[in-house]
């Protein structure tokens, strides 16, 4: 293309570039969302049992979502069942959850089982892991997924 | 679609990964100089690419990939320096500049492009033009905001010395003008002024304030294209008006973030020369209020008019006609529009920010244009327009817009060290009025002591009217001081200050100073109030005495009115605020004393003045203060003088009389017969004083009765230091007497038959006579 070459060689042909509006170069991209699962707390529910639950916040700019921030409460419950729904339904592999810890909800442990402040913060940080990873590796099930999380609930 | 946010891993994996990049690189870099020694110039290029390819990671933060990005440039170099002398020697690689765009990954493609392109421009300047252009181009191929940044920063770098900076000329020229240079670096700063931006929606939102952090690190990387655009010769102030700030500046407007934007205007302050900001004042200041809530408008815009103010001094700061700039440019005007457009225009300038403007055309005004007073009025004016808007009334002091205002306000008194000066500004008093009462006594005070430290003299009655009115913060007491106590010490500091500045108050013509007088007349009178107010008591008192002996002697229409008001107020004081009785003898011994001297009054005043000074006296709390109070009462009536007397000494022996007898009366009274008698000798003397003038009334039946009277009491006293103490003072008095009798001048006829031993008579000539 330059230089004495005479013949302009396909591979290198400059593409025809439609010059940007200031707007569109400045803009925020339209890629973003961030899921986050934060605020572990523990309340008693019906039948004077305890339970924790978790932040579900959600912020987004991508078209695609009507709504672009969102925060929900849900417990590890809903998670499973969330897995459940997704290898039911879809061909994809489902990331594992963080464990249900069985022995943890065994009587006369020393601790407090489920409700330590170790455990619970472990379990988050699964959560958080397991949710994102569905969102990295699977865009096309996001917006199922997330509006799954915003209107189902075992709780409310 | 969304990404995963780059791993940007803490520090020990940070130095990990650069130290496993920089290690790639040596090798590279080794086994690239061993080809090109041995001419190979294929396998060189495959081992720069290898190296550049170390550029594509995501690993890096912006320190490390900066140090990664240093190592490998430098390494490019032999490449660079080994195909200019290929070239030079005559040796073209052939299609060269085609070969390197088939390098695989396109961070190494794009650097390789540059770099051989470089070495195409140094060796045929007639490519220069379009290569520069297709280079600035191609680099859009990489997105990524960091692998973006230093890609450009590469290009800029490397074409450092090769921009043209020939004048254009309607000749098309293929080495390129000024204009592709132009065009060349303000396409390069728009670009990377887009990716410095993107950064900031990089990452999660909880990390905005590393991210933050990074942008700063990386801003010289995007103000390096200004600086470049103004190292270029070619670019006259026609250019930079016409094309180059025009680019800029939409660029910073559009992109709407704030951490570009106050970079971006203050590196254009900075980068260019000041002929040209003093020139394209309009545009930039517009571009200012157009910035981001969160850009500090004020730094720019004050930075930039010290600047200028500055500049516009220097001998060499012409204009266009080879006269001073300030002909051409109105400096001040244009800075006063705009800030003016500033601050209407944006929401969030918060009060002192708009008030520090002011204090910078202020300052402007008076080192540009220092004769030019309407100016520091204007200014004036515009910032009691900015706080009425704002409806900031009574600014409290400790806040930062009333430390502004304080700042604003002291700067013309010190600039011109004339309160007369600032007399001619006609909204300062008005401005002042939007400190709080603190405020305002803090800036009367400073403005107090400019004018007794530079010996103001205040000519005119106007003006004193307009200086007083300008401090009545002090002079009147509106009860505006803060609940708690009020500082004796401080107040009485304030109005001595006052009271010294009235002395300046003076004129050589004496209307004018009449008038001036009448001025200070009625702030003497709001003075004293006001510390009568201040719960003080004597000193008022005194004031108002003195006013009125002052008044007395000036002989201005209705002085005797002013002066019996002033004396009225006095006994008000006397009446209302005086309680001990110690302290109520020594006022009315004050007052007796002033009204003695008065002069002025007519029979109307001065009657009832006497009459009310005697009642006062007799209505003390103690008895012997009573009869002494009523003594000295005696003497108003006699040397007291009036306009009924002519201005002469009353003489009204009657009156005299009258209150001797009722202190004799009140003496009479005292339960104590040593206070008595002493009281009787007091009042004996009195009774001397008065004979000796020629009162009528006092003859020498009193003189004896009252010689007698005291004798016998005497006798009857228990011996006592105080008895003796009384007994001498009468002695004394007798011995005076006798010395009067004795005396060979004066008249011993008046004397006449006075007994000083009342049992033992000392016969006189005349007793001889009838007896």
């Amino acid at each position: 293309m330059m230089a004495e070459s005479d013949t302009t060689v396909e591979a290198t042909r400059r593409l025809n570039v439609k010059k940007q509006t200031l707007d569109d170069a400045y803009a925020a991209p339209a890629n973003f969302l961030e899921i986050d699962v934060v605020n572990p707390v523990t309340t008693i529910g019906v039948g004077k049992k305890r339970f924790t639950d978790y932040e579900v916040k959600m912020r987004t700019n991508l078209p695609v979502f009507k709504v672009k921030e969102s925060s929900v409460r849900r417990r590890y419950s809903d998670f499973e069942w969330l897995r459940n729904e997704l290898e039911r339904d879809s061909k994809i592999v489902v990331p594992p959850l963080p464990g249900k810890a069985w022995k943890r909800q065994l009587p006369f442990r020393g601790d407090d089982g489920i409700f330590e402040e170790d455990f619970i913060e472990d379990r988050r940080k699964g959560l958080e892991v397991f949710i994102n990873k569905i969102n990295d590796d699977y865009a096309d099930v996001t917006v199922p997924v997330l509006e799954a999380m915003q209107h189902h609930s075992t709780t409310y | 679609m969304p990404s995963t946010p780059p791993q940007i891993s803490p520090v020990e994996e940070q130095e990990k990964y650069l130290h496993d990049a920089l290690g790639v690189v040596k090798a590279q870099a080794f086994h690239m100089k061993r080809a090109l020694d041995k001419n190979k110039l294929m396998d060189a290029l495959k081992n720069a690419s290898a190296m550049l390819a170390e550029l594509r990671t995501s690993l890096l933060s912006p320190k490390s990939y900066y140090e990664l990005y240093m190592a490998i440039t430098d390494e490019l170099r032999h490449m660079e320096l080994y195909l200019v002398d290929e070239f030079q020697k005559g040796r073209k690689v052939p299609d060269l500049y085609e070969l390197v765009q088939y390098a695989g990954n396109i961070v190494p493609r794009l650097y390789l492009l540059i770099t051989v392109g470089l070495v195409y421009i140094k060796t045929n300047t007639s490519l220069r033009r379009d290569l520069l252009k297709d280079l600035v181009e191609m680099c859009r191929g990489v997105q990524h905001p960091l692998r973006g940044l230093f890609l450009r920063n590469y290009l800029l770098q490397c074409t450092r010395n090769v921009l043209p900076d020939a004048p254009d000329t309607d000749v098309d020229c293929p080495e390129g003008t000024v204009k592709d240079s132009i065009d060349f670096v303000l396409m390069n700063f728009a670009e990377m002024n887009k990716l410095w931006v993107r950064m900031q929606h990089q990452g999660h939102s909880r990390d905005r304030h590393n991210r933050e952090r990074e942008r700063e690190e990386l801003r010289i990387l995007v103000g390096t294209n200004l600086v470049r655009l103004s190292q270029l010769e070619s670019v006259t102030l026609e250019k930079y008006q016409k094309s180059v700030l025009p680019g800029i500046l939409e660029q910073v407007v559009s992109c709407r973030d704030a951490i570009a934007q106050e970079y971006l205007m203050e590196c254009v302050i900075q980068v260019f020369p000041d002929e040209f900001h003093i020139q394209t004042l309009n545009p930039f200041l517009k571009s200012c209020a157009e910035l981001e809530a969160g850009v500090n408008v004020k730094n720019i815009v004050i930075s930039l008019i010290e600047r200028l103010a500055a500049f516009s001094q220097r001998s060499d700061a012409l204009g266009s006609e080879g006269v001073n700039i300030l002909q051409e440019v109105q400096l001040f005007e244009v800075f006063s529009n705009q800030v003016s457009s500033i601050i209407a225009n944006r929401e969030y300038l918060p009060p002192e920010d708009m008030v520090a403007l002011q204090v910078a055309l202020v300052n402007l005004a008076l080192k540009c244009y220092p004769d030019r007073i309407d100016y520091i009025d204007k200014v004036m004016l515009s910032s009691v327009e900015v706080l009425q808007r704002l409806g900031l009334e009574h600014l409290e002091s400790h806040t930062p817009v009333a430390k502004e205002l304080q700042k604003l306000l002291k700067i013309p008194l010190d600039n011109y060290n004339s309160l007369l000066m600032v007399l001619k500004l006609k909204h300062y008093a008005g401005l002042m009025q939007h400190l709080d009462y603190l405020g305002r006594k803090a800036l009367s005070i400073y403005i107090l002591n400019n004018a007794l430290e530079h010996e103001t003299i205040i000519p005119t009655a106007e003006e004193s009217e307009q200086a007083l009115t300008l401090l009545n913060t002090l002079v009147t007491d509106k009860n505006e001081h803060p609940i708690g106590e009020l500082d004796m010490e401080e107040l009485a500091e304030e109005q001595c200050l006052l009271a010294r500045f009235i002395h300046q108050l003076r004129s050589n013509e004496p209307d004018d100073q009449y008038l001036i007088l009448t001025s200070a007349r009625k702030f003497c009178h709001q003075t004293i109030t006001a510390l009568v107010k201040a719960e003080l008591a004597e000193l008022p008192l005194r004031l108002f005495l003195q006013g009125a002996l002052a008044i007395d002697q000036i002989g201005f229409e209705n002085h005797e009115t002013v002066a019996y008001e002033f004396m009225s107020q006095a006994f008000s004081l006397y009446e209302d605020e005086i309680s001990d009785s110690k302290a109520q003898l020594a006022a009315i011994t004050l007052i007796v004393g002033s009204l003695e001297q008065i002069s002025c009054f007519s029979e109307e005043n001065s009657d009832p003045l006497r009459t009310q000074c005697a009642l006062a006296a007799s209505k003390l709390l103690k008895k012997p203060d009573q009869c002494r109070g009523v003594a000295t009462c005696s003497h108003l009536f006699w040397s007291g003088k009036s306009l009924a007397s002519k201005g002469e000494e009353t003489h009204d022996g009657k009156h005299v009389v009258e209150c001797l007898k009722k202190g004799l009366r009140i003496a009479k009274q005292c339960m104590d017969t040593s206070v008595q008698v002493q009281l009787f000798v007091e009042l004996l003397n009195h009774y001397i004083y008065f004979f000796e003038k020629g009162n009528d009334q006092v003859d020498v039946e009193i003189l004896n009765q009252l010689i007698k009277k005291i004798g016998d009491e005497l006798a009857n006293l228990e011996s006592s230091d105080e008895a003796e103490q009384i007994s001498k003072h009468f002695s004394n008095t007798l011995a005076h007497l006798k010395l009067r009798m004795e005396s060979p001048d004066g008249d011993r006829d008046v004397y006449r038959g006075i007994k000083l031993n009342p049992d033992g008579v000392v016969e006189t000539e005349k007793e001889k006579v009838d007896a």
